[in-house]
This record gives structure tokens, C-alpha cells and sequence, in this order.
């Protein structure tokens, strides 16, 4: 007649407990550098803030309903729209360009497989110093090859229809070399057999390329087309460098209007505020993409 | 899963609660300290050593480290250590972490429209304190320069480096296009005329780097202020005044030169304009007064330098001064205090000023350094040094010249180079700068709604 008594809470939880404590440590660092500072940048988002960067007037979504009207911000969030579009989409096809290439087992590959992923190890900063005197008006390298060639000058990073695109060529050449090495990574990854089989049965390139290395590629692409979108929405270094948001605020893009708002304005109420809304289009841009995108990705 | 949430909501409130707390303990702290505390800091040879955060980079730091370490021979009490903390902008925000605490450098070198922001700030001593109690002659100073970080007849910070604006013009493109090498435009007219005269092939006839700083000296010198309040000096500026008639004049006349395809757009970057200038893309451009030595030295023709135009119906009433000062902490030990006044004396001596001004083309601040034998020298080489001193000799004192003072001039900058650029793309100059003021309003409203 002896009941089963069931254990208690604490016994219960003891694998919890024990869970808890291995975590603990990544907890704590999270809570320090993510979870406090968003927490505060939310908090000063309702505010307005005095000289010192203490929030002193409780404006509630003022800020908010600011930015939504002000014309400088709607322009900020289209400049960063097109940006992205530009970026994203050539950088990652011209990566998985030179990746094919250099997937191909040749003599010497390793030096072109070098050259295509230097870029990576160049620092943004020196990179933007680079393409500033390629962009130089009077005597940068794009206009003397443009006068050889008795083309028109082009005002690269001075004209507002220009400047734009001129951050974008250069952020895609900053950023080839990473996504690069990732695709190459994928492709080297994949099973030599399928290869084989499918050309005993005849399968020309296109159709393998169609058929076996994009579906097996695809959770490799899926990781860096997020990771690409994430960091062109978050550029910041070349446009410090090389434009400083002009010319008329045409490359103005989020980060580096929330840097102009907190750290040269010294509104930390707004500029959190905008980073509030760039966190909330982020988000919603990954969960898309995890909800369209990763029906297609084919896991092994 | 949900005790796991729960378990981060606690750990994360409390690092809240902690972090807050820590915020207006230190908070407290800095609105408690009255006057000074505190141990000075020093060295193992019994020295008071203080810190000097500065923002000179090249030429100016090597000049600056230079100096600092003559005065650190000079004398056996005192030892400065200066240390470069990036741009100005960025020495301003880790200044901010640490002001009016024991932490923060005894001096700090803040840039000239920072100045209201320092007063208003309460991380600093004024030096007209230092001033009085120590007898100092502060009258044998430039005194335009002084005018300008005067505010109600008190001297808040000790004025280091100066720069104002002058043309720089080719004297070769001056011959070639027919025009007196010896004689620069003086108006906005004739400015107008000679660059027409100018533009030639691949040449424009003028320029001005995109940089508010420029709009706010062919205002002045038409005696126009920038802010209402006279220009922010007899009270809290509440708007913006530069959309007047003044302002528009000068958008007009960029504006007309621009259409008549004799301006060039070399955009937001000294670097850019100065080469240009060089490489002979533009014949006349409006820089700093510290940028004459280095445009001298890399262009291959001969270079003229020249007052800023003014309007063709008004009288010149001359330039404002550009540049940094040197602000004095509040809330360190009083020995460190005497340290940093000791070395801020050493600086205004002439033959520290001489140097400086030999060394990287900024104004002496002690007009007693023109008269030092290497000046001399340099000027009997180089007449267009002294171009630039004579300019700011001649301003004709007035709220006008003597500068803004609001505390979001940043912002209010940006404002202008966004409307400047606006017109360079074909939008009209008197809209164009109504809505630089517009924005300009919101950051002045905003800064006087938070100011305690």
C-alpha cells in the first residue's frame, strides 16, 4: 500500500537547474550587451534628451510619428531600401560567379581563390579610402578612363543620382570576398558522387549546375543572402568615408542618420527611435525570409 | 521554455535596475561636486600631471607635441601629457562620459561652435576665474579672437587655435584670362564677372567647399547674423535669422554662378577642393586660413590669397573666427587646475604662438608673435600669410562678427550643406534655404525644451 509520491518542484527541475547554469554565462554577457542596451535605446525612443544624453522630456511617440512624417527620414529609409536592392542581389551573383569558377579544380586555383576572397581582408575603412581616390573627381582613375574613352565626366560621388550607386559598386566589391568564401565552402561541400552520376547519364552543365548545385547550395545561399541583407542594412563605414550621407541626403541611409542624430546632434531620444524602426524593418525582412525562402532551401 | 523566460526577465530587470542605479549615483555625484576635490595626480618625481585632450592630427600634433614637451623642460612642477582623441566631434563624446568628474583631462580642446554646449554643460571652469586672481593680461591677446568665446564679457576658454576663411586664387589663370594677378574680386559681383572670365576648358572660375561653415562668413560679413538675439549673444537664441535677405543673397549668388556653369561642385571634402585647385580645376575658392601654406606648397603656379568677397552694397565687415579653444575641467583637484593655467599661460607666450603659426598657418593668438624674427622671415618670403592676419585685424567688431552662439550647430550646419546642395541640383536658392531654417528651428525648440 505504498503511494508514489510525486517528486517535488525542486527535484524535478534539477536537469533545468543544471541547464541554466551552463547558460548562465551566455546570459549574462546577452543581458549586458543586448538586452540592457536595446531595453534603454526603447526606453530613450519616448524621449527627448537634454545635453548630457539623459532622457528629460517624456514625449511618448512623438518621435515616432516625426519620423514617419519627416521627409529626411522617408528618405533615408528609401535611400536604404535601394541599397539593398542594389547590393544584395548583384554581390551574391557575382559571388557565386567566381565561386563556380574557382570551384573548378585546375592548376593554380588556389591563387585565384586567394585573389577573389582578398577583400575580405581588407578593413572597410582602408577600402573606402581606396575607392575615394578611384571616385576622386579631378583626379581619380573612373574619370581619366572615362576621358580616354571621350566619355562624359561623371560626378561619382557629388552628383545625388550617382552617389548612390557608387557606394553600392564599392560595398559589393567590399563584400564579394566573404560571400565568396562561404559559396565556395558550400560548393566544395558537395557530393562528388552526384556529379559522377548524373554525368553518366548525360547531364550537360547547365542542367547539373540547375539541378544538383543550386538545390544543394541552397542552404549555404539561404545563410548568406540573410546575412547580406542584414549587413546592407546596416552599412555604415563606407558612407562615413566616402559621403558623409550627402550629396542631398541621397546616401543618408539609416545608420548613418542615426550616428548624425546621436552623435553630432546629440538627440539620443530620435536617433533611438530610428534605430527602433530599423530594428523593426530588419526583423520583419528576416522573418519573410524565413518564411518564403526557406520553403525552397533543400536540407540533405 | 516559460521558466526560462521568466528567468530572463529577472536577469535582465536586475542588470536594469543595476545599471540605472550606477547612472544616478554618478549623476548625483557630478551635480554635488561644487568647485574642486580630490588628490592631483602625480608622478613618481613628485610632478602635478595633468591631461590635454586634443584633436590635432599631423602637422598640428606634431607642432602641438612639440610644444608640450618644451613646457614639460621648461619647468620641474608641472608635467603635461597630451593625447590625441580623435576628431573633434569624437573628443566631445568621450568628454561627455567622464565631464565634471575627477576622471575628466584638466584641459580639452573643444572646437568653436561647441562653445555654447561647454558653458551650458557645467563640466567647466570658466578662465576669466584664472584671469582675475592671477592678474593675467588678457588685453595683449588678438581681440577679435577673444570676441568670439567672450560671452558677456566673461572669457570662458583660452582661444588656441584660430583659422578664418580667405580666397586663394591662381595668379597664372588670373594672367591668361586677362584679369590683374595682383588684384582678387572683391564683391560678390565682381567675383560673379571674373569667374566667367575664368571658366575655361576644363576650369571653373570659382568654388567653395559645401561646408556650412562658409555660408556663415559671407553672411557675417554683410553684417547679418545667423541666429536671432543677436546672434545668441544677449540671450537664448530661439530661432534662426540667416533667411534673410543677406542669406538669400549669398544662395543667389552661388546660385547664379552655378547655373552659369563657372561654379564647381568639388562637394563636402577639403581634400577634394584643395586638389582640384592644384590640378587646376578651379582658378579661385574660398579655404581656411590654415590650409594657404599647403596650397602654396602643391600648386604648381603661383598662388594669390585674398579677403573673402562681401556684397557690392554693403561696407566689408569681415570674418568670424573658425578653430578650437582650450576649456578648463571643473571637479578635479585645484593643483591640477593650477597646472593647466600654468600651461595655458606658456602657450600665449609669443615665441610659443610664433611657432604655432609658422608650423601649421593658424593665427597667434598673441599678436606679439608677428614680431618674432622667424615671422618676419616667413612673411618677407610669403606675403600671403599675412593676408590672412590682416583680414582679421580689419573685421569691424559686432554681433555679426563676433559669431553664433547656439548649442546645435552641428545640426544647423548640416542643415545648410543639405540646402546648398539641394540648389547645386536646380532647386530654388530661397526655398532651398528656408527649409535649412525650418530644420535649424526644430533643433533650437528641441535643445530649449530639454535644457534644465
Amino acid at each position: 500500500m505504498t503511494t508514489v509520491r510525486a517528486p517535488g518542484v525542486w527535484k524535478r527541475s534539477a536537469n533545468l537547474r543544471v541547464g541554466f547554469l551552463y547558460l548562465l554565462p551566455s546570459i549574462i554577457l546577452f543581458a549586458v550587451f543586448l538586452f540592457y542596451p536595446m531595453i534603454r535605446t526603447i526606453y530613450l525612443s519616448f524621449f527627448l534628451t537634454d545635453q548630457n544624453g539623459n532622457a528629460a522630456v517624456n514625449v511618448g511617440f512623438e518621435n515616432y510619428s516625426y519620423l514617419l512624417t519627416s521627409p529626411a527620414f522617408l528618405n533615408s529609409m528609401k535611400a536604404t531600401g535601394l541599397f539593398v536592392l542594389y547590393t544584395v542581389p548583384v554581390g551574391i551573383i557575382l559571388a557565386l560567379f567566381f565561386a563556380l569558377l574557382a570551384n573548378e579544380k585546375l592548376k593554380g586555383i588556389g591563387f585565384f581563390r586567394t585573389m577573389y576572397s582578398s577583400t575580405m581582408g581588407i578593413s572597410v575603412a582602408a577600402s573606402s579610402v581606396i575607392w575615394l581616390f578611384l571616385f576622386h573627381p579631378s583626379v581619380g582613375v573612373f574619370n581619366r578612363i572615362l576621358l580616354v574613352l571621350d566619355l562624359p565626366q561623371i560626378q561619382w560621388l557629388l552628383d545625388p543620382e550617382w552617389a548612390l550607386i557608387s557606394i553600392a559598386i564599392s560595398t559589393i566589391w567590399m563584400n564579394t570576398g566573404f560571400s565568396f568564401l562561404i559559396l565556395l565552402g558550400g560548393l566544395q561541400n558537395i557530393d562528388e558522387h552526384l556529379y559522377e552520376s548524373s554525368r553518366i547519364d548525360g547531364a550537360g552543365y547547365f542542367y547539373r549546375l540547375r539541378r544538383i548545385t543550386i538545390p544543394m547550395l541552397s542552404p549555404t545561399l539561404f545563410f548568406i543572402i540573410t546575412i547580406s541583407l542584414i549587413n546592407a542594412f546596416q552599412t555604415f563605414g563606407q558612407i562615413d568615408i566616402l559621403t558623409k550621407g550627402g550629396p542631398s541626403q541621397s546616401t543618408n541611409l539609416i545608420v548613418y542618420s542615426i550616428y548624425r542624430e546621436a552623435f553630432i546632434n546629440y538627440q539620443f531620444g530620435t536617433a533611438s527611435a530610428q534605430a527602433v524602426i530599423l530594428f523593426v524593418i530588419i526583423l520583419v525582412v528576416t522573418l519573410l525570409q524565413f518564411k518564403l525562402l526557406e520553403r525552397k532551401v533543400h536540407y540533405q | 521554455m516559460k521558466l526560462m523566460l521568466l528567468f530572463l526577465t529577472v536577469l535582465s530587470l536586475a542588470v536594469l535596475a543595476a545599471c540605472t542605479n550606477s547612472d544616478s549615483s554618478t549623476n548625483d555625484e557630478g551635480t554635488k561636486e561644487e568647485g574642486t576635490k580630490g588628490e592631483a595626480t602625480k608622478t613618481e618625481d613628485d610632478k602635478v600631471s595633468i591631461e590635454f585632450w586634443h584633436a590635432m592630427s599631423g602637422t598640428g600634433q606634431t607642432s602641438l607635441d612639440e610644444i608640450v614637451a618644451n613646457f614639460n623642460e621648461s619647468q620641474d612642477k608641472y608635467e603635461v601629457k597630451a593625447e590625441f582623441q580623435g576628431t573633434y566631434e569624437e573628443s566631445l563624446t568621450k568628454l561627455r562620459s567622464v565631464g565634471g568628474t575627477k576622471d575628466a583631462p584638466a584641459i580639452t580642446q573643444v572646437f568653436e561652435i561647441g562653445t555654447k554646449y561647454m558653458i551650458d554643460s557645467g563640466y567647466i571652469e570658466p578662465i576669466q576665474k584664472f584671469i582675475d586672481k592671477n592678474d593675467f593680461n588678457a588685453d595683449e591677446l588678438e581681440q577679435n579672437i577673444l570676441n568670439y568665446y567672450k560671452v558677456d564679457d566673461e572669457l570662458y576658454s583660452m582661444p588656441f587655435n584660430s583659422s578664418t576663411p580667405v580666397m586663394i586664387y591662381n595668379k597664372d589663370a588670373f594672367k591668361e584670362a586677362g584679369l590683374d594677378p595682383e588684384k582678387a574680386p572683391e564683391t560678390f559681383a565682381e567675383v560673379i564677372n571674373s569667374a566667367e572670365k575664368l571658366t575655361k576648358g576644363e576650369m571653373y572660375g570659382f568654388s567653395m567647399l559645401t561646408y556650412g561653415w562658409f555660408f556663415e562668413q559671407l553672411l557675417a560679413t554683410q553684417g547679418g547674423d545667423y541666429v536671432n538675439e543677436n546672434n545668441g549673444r544677449t540671450g537664448d537664441a530661439t530661432e534662426a535669422a540667416f533667411n534673410s535677405d543677406e542669406g538669400r543673397l549669398v544662395f543667389r549668388t552661388l546660385d547664379t554662378m552655378n547655373k552659369a556653369k563657372t561654379f564647381g561642385n568639388f562637394g563636402t571634402n577639403w581634400d577634394d577642393i584643395r586638389a582640384a585647385f592644384a590640378s587646376e580645376k578651379v582658378a579661385m575658392y574660398l579655404d581656411s586660413s590654415a590650409g594657404v601654406a599647403g596650397a602654396i606648397d602643391t600648386a604648381p603656379f603661383e598662388v594669390g590669397v585674398a579677403y573673402i568677397p562681401h556684397a557690392d552694397e554693403v561696407k566689408r565687415n569681415g570674418v568670424v573666427i573658425g578653430g578650437a579653444s582650450l576649456w578648463m575641467s571643473k571637479g578635479i583637484a585645484e593643483e591640477e587646475q593650477e597646472a593647466a593655467w600654468e600651461f595655458m599661460q606658456y602657450l600665449t607666450t609669443p615665441e610659443v604662438q610664433a611657432k604655432w603659426h609658422l608650423d601649421t598657418g593658424y593665427f597667434a593668438i598673441n599678436p606679439k608673435a608677428y614680431e618674432e624674427e622667424s615671422v618676419k622671415e616667413k612673411w618677407a618670403e610669403f606675403p600671403q600669410y599675412k593676408v590672412t592676419v590682416d583680414q582679421l585685424q580689419d573685421t569691424v567688431p559686432g554681433y555679426a562678427t563676433q559669431g553664433a552662439l547656439i548649442s546645435v550647430f552641428p545640426e544647423s550646419r548640416q542643415q545648410i550643406v543639405t540646402a546648398l546642395e539641394d540648389m547645386y541640383q536646380g532647386k530654388d536658392p530661397a526655398e532651398a534655404l528656408e527649409q535649412a531654417a525650418e530644420g535649424t528651428n526644430r533643433a533650437i525648440e528641441v535643445a530649449n525644451k530639454t535644457k534644465k
